[in-house]
């Protein structure tokens, strides 16, 4: 399957390697629209995914570059230059980005978090509430989709909040 | 008048004083009693609670409202006369007073929080306040009318969410100054997008720089603290200590995931679990990658690989000699299809057994290196009786030679044994020499290595000592700085017109009045102190009148005694009139009136409880 790569052609395949690798990083992977004139759908998508596969093997296995080009051995030269290139100046990116997926092993996991800091002047009953509220969106990854979660509490409550997540925090810490 | 409307302004609802009121002389009983109550719950509000503003109907009730405000003002400081009579017989100057003085006593918050530098919450409210004015001020207009200014407002671009991704930023290897690679390089130069460009969408960027930002610097912090506190006191190299915890973690981890997967092998014997455990296993490595996949083998995966490949290799090895055994398709579909399912059970009925005669064989095995163990184990002990039995008997063999010339050889024996002890004595002798030095230097040493371990420890608490004192002066110097900031701000809020000489001026003006203040007290009291020369000159004319007059012969005539008697008359209620003279007769009519309501009221209750 590799062997597709050797459509792109030797100047534009660097590029095509590097967003391959941004994907695997957690930016948008090449967009098809750029390379139809070059696969059909089914091929360009087993492409990316073929690739994407092998820069992750190849740096969560620590394959030395013997192996590389062994395993590499069906394309011609440029090409497995191109992607030894890529692998050598984005291997500490990629290596972080599988940490990071190896420490997202539980089931539901925090993604993003956002607040805001409201104040509520008034409410129906009171005319001068001065309550501070604050607002908390959490994205929270459940399966691979991500489902957004907002909270809206007081300061009692968010004080009770950061303390179970203290208390969680002294558990990680103990764990260390 | 105003000031006292102006201070009663401050409680919810505002004394209400008619037009018609012009001084405190026409101050009604209930306007008085309204205004002392507001004060007093300004003043005190404790003291106040059980207090009504409105004045009663009830005479009785009126008379008990009196005492407890005449009670509750004595509490508050009040030191001058005062009583039920004070507000409901009031006059004029009892109730100025009284009120001057409830007046002074009133709290002067507004006062002084506008002297004192306006705290941060309320500058905030303040500007918050101001914010929404101004922002309800300006009309809704369409988004396709809007111009820059107020898109800032009034667009929903604010509503976008936080959401951080990855940013591509070659920064370690920058930073520590060793040499870029050249991949690294090529890869910077000509393919690494502007980090404007790499979000997947606009709104993402500025989240994604903070998220990043912000990483990277509490992973500074976090180290910095750990090596502080625990890095340290540990006294090891950076690198070391790095290299150190990571063995620890690992090894911690490796021995959590063995633990996790034996116990998952004991519990279910599954072919779920082990699936699961495969999943797992999976997803340790390198994702969702299918068939690229290496999954690093633990025992497990391995037997598991093991057995099921060997049993497939099987099975498809009996397919094919099936297949040959075929005859060359003469027979009718129907038979063949009976006689491949009869095969097909028979092969899995085959499978099963063998699959049954593995596992026995794997038991079997089990049992049987464990029985290996065991017998070696017994060897070894063997071995080692055996040489301890050979060596007593070679001992018994040579005395046994010995025995025949016993005499010869036990003097023979006795040399030997005192030459032996002699040598002993003598290396004892020469040990002690060597051991005395060493034994010295040794505890030499050990004193050194002592007080490098007491300095160490000094240095090492020295330099805690040091970053606590460097975090401390950095908290300190926020502090300072935000207070300039927020001094500064008020400064700038402060009206810059206000110049220094209006100010002296004001204060020359009102030293001034003080001064014509000082002379008018002056004078009063010159004129107080000649109106009692005259008063004294008064009375002293007046009792030498008396005098006289009691020296005239009263029964003379009758129209001097009754002069005399009138004027003894005249005498004693002049002595009374002078207590009871701020009593204006107008209060005594009142009196009188409110003595008869009392009495009435007095009798319907007595009626009442007749009635009962």
């Amino acid at each position: 399957m590799l062997k597709l790569l050797e459509r792109i052609s030797i100047q534009e395949s660097p590029r095509f390697l590097h967003r391959i690798t941004d994907g695997i990083c957690g930016q948008s992977f090449p967009r098809f629209q750029d390379y139809s004139t070059i696969f059909t759908i089914a091929e360009f998508l087993e492409l990316v995914n073929v690739i994407t596969a092998f820069l992750k093997t190849a740096v969560g296995k620590k394959i030395n570059d013997e192996e590389l080009q062994q395993s590499l051995s069906g394309l011609d030269s440029s090409h497995q230059q191109a992607i030894c290139h890529c692998l050598q100046s984005r291997r500490e990116e990629i290596r972080h980005s599988l940490i990071e997926k190896t420490n997202a092993i539980s089931t539901s996991q925090l993604q993003d978090f956002d607040w805001q800091l409201k104040l509520a002047l008034s409410s129906d009953k009171i005319s001068a509430l001065q309550a501070p509220l604050v607002n908390l969106d959490l994205d929270i990854k459940e399966n691979g989709a991500i489902t957004p979660l907002s909270i809206e509490m007081n300061k009692e409550e968010l004080q009770n909040l950061i303390n179970s997540l203290e208390a969680a925090n002294k558990v990680v810490l103990q764990l260390k | 008048m105003r000031r006292y409307k102006a201070v009663e302004g401050g409680s919810s609802h505002p004394l209400q004083v008619g037009e018609e009121v012009q001084s405190v002389k026409q101050f009604s009983s209930e306007l008085i009693v309204e205004a002392v109550v507001r004060c007093l719950r300004v003043i005190e509000p404790s003291l106040a609670n059980g207090l009504s503003h409105i004045l009663p109907p009830g005479m009785s009730a009126r008379f008990r409202l009196g005492m407890s405000l005449a009670q509750a003002c004595q509490d508050v400081g009040y030191k001058g006369e005062i009583g039920y009579q004070t507000f409901l017989y009031s006059n004029e100057p009892e109730i100025r007073a009284l009120l001057m003085f409830l007046v002074e006593k009133l709290p002067r918050e507004s006062s002084e929080s506008s002297d004192q530098p306006a705290g941060k919450s309320v500058l905030l409210q303040r500007s918050i306040a101001f914010k929404i004015k101004s922002q309800l001020a300006v009309p809704w207009i369409p988004p396709s009318c809007r111009v820059p200014f107020l898109c800032k407002h009034q667009n929903s671009d604010l509503a976008h969410g936080f959401h951080a991704q990855h940013l591509s930023i070659p920064q370690t290897t920058v930073l520590s100054g060793k040499k870029i690679p050249k991949e690294v390089k090529e890869y910077c130069e000509k393919h690494l997008l502007p980090v404007t460009a790499q979000p997947s969408q606009h709104a993402f960027l500025c989240a994604s720089l903070l998220e990043r930002n912000l990483a990277d610097i509490s992973a500074v912090q976090e180290w910095e603290s750990e090596w502080n506190s625990q890095g340290l006191a540990s006294r090891l190299s950076i690198d070391e200590y790095k290299s150190r915890k990571r063995q620890r973690l690992q090894k911690r981890l490796h021995d959590q995931l063995r633990h996790a997967v034996q116990q998952n092998q004991e519990n279910q014997h599954t072919a779920r679990s082990s699936s699961d455990l495969a999943d797992l296993l999976k997803s340790f490595g390198a994702g969702p990658c299918g068939h690229e996949i290496l999954v690093k083998g633990t025992r497990f995966t391995h037997t598991e690989k093991f057995t099921f490949t060997q049993e497939s290799e099987k099975m498809v090895q009996q397919m094919q000699a099936a297949a040959d055994s075929l005859p060359s398709s003469k027979q009718s579909e129907k038979e063949v299809q009976a006689r491949q399912e009869e095969e097909v059970t028979g092969l899995q009925q085959q499978i099963e057994d063998i699959a049954v005669k593995i596992e026995e064989v794997s038991l079997d095995i089990k049992k049987l290196t464990v029985s290996v163990m065991q017998v070696s184990d017994e060897i070894h002990q063997k071995e080692l009786e055996n040489e301890e039995k050979s060596g007593s008997v070679q001992v018994k063999s040579k005395t046994v030679e010995l025995l025949p010339d016993a005499e010869n050889n036990l003097g023979k024996l006795q040399v030997l044994v005192d030459n032996s002890a002699k040598r002993i004595v003598n290396l004892a002798s020469q040990w002690e020499k060597h051991r005395a030095p060493l034994i010295k230097e040794h505890r030499q040493l050990k004193e050194l290595c002592g007080n490098k371990e007491l300095e160490s420890s000094r240095k090492v608490s020295e330099i805690k000592g040091l970053h606590e004192k460097i975090r401390q002066s950095a908290d300190e110097a926020k502090k300072k700085e935000e207070l300039y900031k927020q001094l500064v701000t008020e400064y700038e809020n402060l009206p810059k017109d206000v110049s220094r000489s209006a100010y002296t001026q004001r204060i020359l003006e009102i030293v001034g009045n003080i001064k014509k203040q000082k002379e008018e007290i002056t004078k009063i009291l010159s004129d107080t102190k000649d109106l009692q020369k005259e008063i004294n000159n008064l009375t002293g004319k007046l009792d030498r009148t008396f005098a006289v007059t009691d020296e005239l012969d009263a029964k003379r005539d009758e129209s001097v005694r009754k002069a005399y008697k009138y004027l003894a008359a005249l005498h004693e209620v002049n002595a009374l009139d002078s207590e009871n003279i701020q009593t204006p007769l107008l209060n005594l009519e009142k009196i009188l009136n409110d003595y008869k309501a009392i009495r009435q009221e007095n009798s319907v209750l007595a009626a009442k409880i007749r009635d009962a």
